[in-house]
């Protein structure tokens, strides 16, 4: 009989300033090394997403974080392809020079990397992207003219029967601000994410297929003092090689008739385990996963975020561990069928039920 | 597609529930209010007074104008 496939989600929440996975594809390592000892991993966008950088994870699953929320909902199913064809929505707003270079990276990945990129649209209208930080300390954003947005998405499935998007927006340099200045050196909090999220949740909301975004911005000036963290995006001129990458293979999302009909599809009841930053335990897909049984959630403690919840104060059942290497230890054990309390010092006396006592 | 959208930011305060999923309810009821909820977390809960603070980005479709 075969064994049942270790399934995990990873989550690092984007735009809430996480020290690993808050920058520029930064939380890829871990990525890499959860997938070594799962069978499928379930992640997202801000994990996997380094820019020029990405790194194809055969057994990752690539999955928009409305999606996301969606599938932890028990709502839709992520079914693997072997290939999307993918279209580019480009902001109009973008300058024509800046537009180019986005035009050659598809190019070159369609050159370099074999990818089905057919078609793309100029939005009817500029999108308007302005960036916001909320009183909790995260980054959102709102887009001027989403309907824009949506009728060149809705162009490139009906006409040119894409099955993925990549949206490059045009973003405010904020050159010169104190959040772009610590982001570079690694602190703080990504100022874009939020609104890009806005951007593919919309999209991914609207039409059920997968959607990724890159932001396109005007070259920094030359920084020595750089953080590696931020580093991936600073060695080129576009941030769209990963998102084309990632959609290339990303799952497509089933609905309930659909999931019945297809064994292929993953559904939240195949998810054994989750980790996330313990301080951000409050994002709807946490919420809905943590209400399964089988599910074990992981909060790894040193990856500190802008948020202040950890498990214990929704109720939420954890464990709690210090840093990534940990929760990679964790998942070893869940794998091989040992709990992993039993390998620390320390072994709990047995609980006994009270309408047992008597008998023993 | 010719509808008229927006995107608004939301900040609210829910009461804290016995399980985590009434919580992910309770919230998302009370985002409806305002529009359709795209994206929104926790970012913060009061002990004492027994409150989840959210924070969320909702969608609000307005109506077409016809003549």
């Amino acid at each position: 009989m075969k064994p049942r496939p270790l399934t995990v989600v990873l989550i690092v929440p984007t735009g809430v300033g996480a020290s690993i996975g808050g920058f520029a594809g930064d939380a890829l390592p871990v990525a890499r090394a959860i997938a070594q000892i799962s069978d499928t991993l379930i992640t997202h966008p801000n994990v996997l997403n380094g820019a020029q950088l990405y790194w194809p994870i055969p057994n990752a699953l690539y999955v928009e974080g409305y999606a996301l929320d969606k599938f932890a909902a028990g709502c839709w199913g992520l079914q693997p392809v072997h290939q999307n064809r993918i279209g580019l929505i480009m902001d109009c707003a973008i300058e024509p020079e800046l537009q180019l270079r986005h035009l050659q990276a598809v190019d070159a990945s369609r050159a370099t990397l074999g990818l089905n990129i057919t078609d793309c649209i100029l939005t009817d209208r500029p999108l308007q992207v302005e960036l916001r930080t909320s009183e909790s300390g995260a980054s959102w954003g709102t887009i001027g003219n989403p309907d824009s947005l949506l009728r060149a998405a809705e162009k490139l499935i009906t006409q040119a029967k894409v099955q993925a998007i990549a949206v490059v927006a045009r973003f405010p340099d904020d050159v010169g601000s104190l959040a772009l200045e610590n982001y570079r050196h690694g602190k703080g909090v990504d100022p874009l994410a939020g609104a890009e999220a806005v951007i593919s949740h919309l999209i991914v909301r609207t039409f059920k297929i997968p959607c990724a975004h890159a932001p396109a911005l005007s070259a920094l000036p030359l920084d020595p003092h750089l953080s590696p963290r931020s580093a991936a995006e600073e060695i080129g001129y576009t941030f769209l090689p990963c998102v084309l990458a990632g959609l290339s293979k990303a799952p497509q999302f089933t609905t309930q008739k659909a999931q019945e009909d297809s064994q292929l599809s993953i559904t939240a009841d195949r998810v054994d385990a989750v980790v996330i930053p313990a301080t951000a335990c409050g994002g709807s897909a946490i919420l809905s996963l943590s209400g399964r049984s089988s599910v074990q959630i992981i909060a790894v403690g040193d990856n500190k975020t802008q948020m202040q919840v950890p498990p214990e104060k929704l109720g939420i059942k954890a464990l709690q561990v210090n840093s990534y290497l940990e929760a990679i230890g964790v998942l070893v054990a869940l794998r091989s069928g040992i709990t992993p309390a039993s390998l620390g010092a320390d072994i709990s006396s047995l609980r006994c039920l009270s309408d047992s006592t008597k008998q023993i | 597609m010719d509808r008229q959208m927006t995107t608004h930011f939301i900040s609210a305060e829910v009461d804290l529930r016995d399980t985590a999923e009434e919580l992910h309810s309770a919230i998302e009821i009370e985002l409806q209010k305002h529009g359709e909820p795209l994206r929104w977390a926790v970012t913060d809960v009061d002990v004492d007074r027994q409150k989840a603070l959210v924070e969320g980005y909702v969608l609000v479709e307005a109506s077409p104008v016809t003549a």
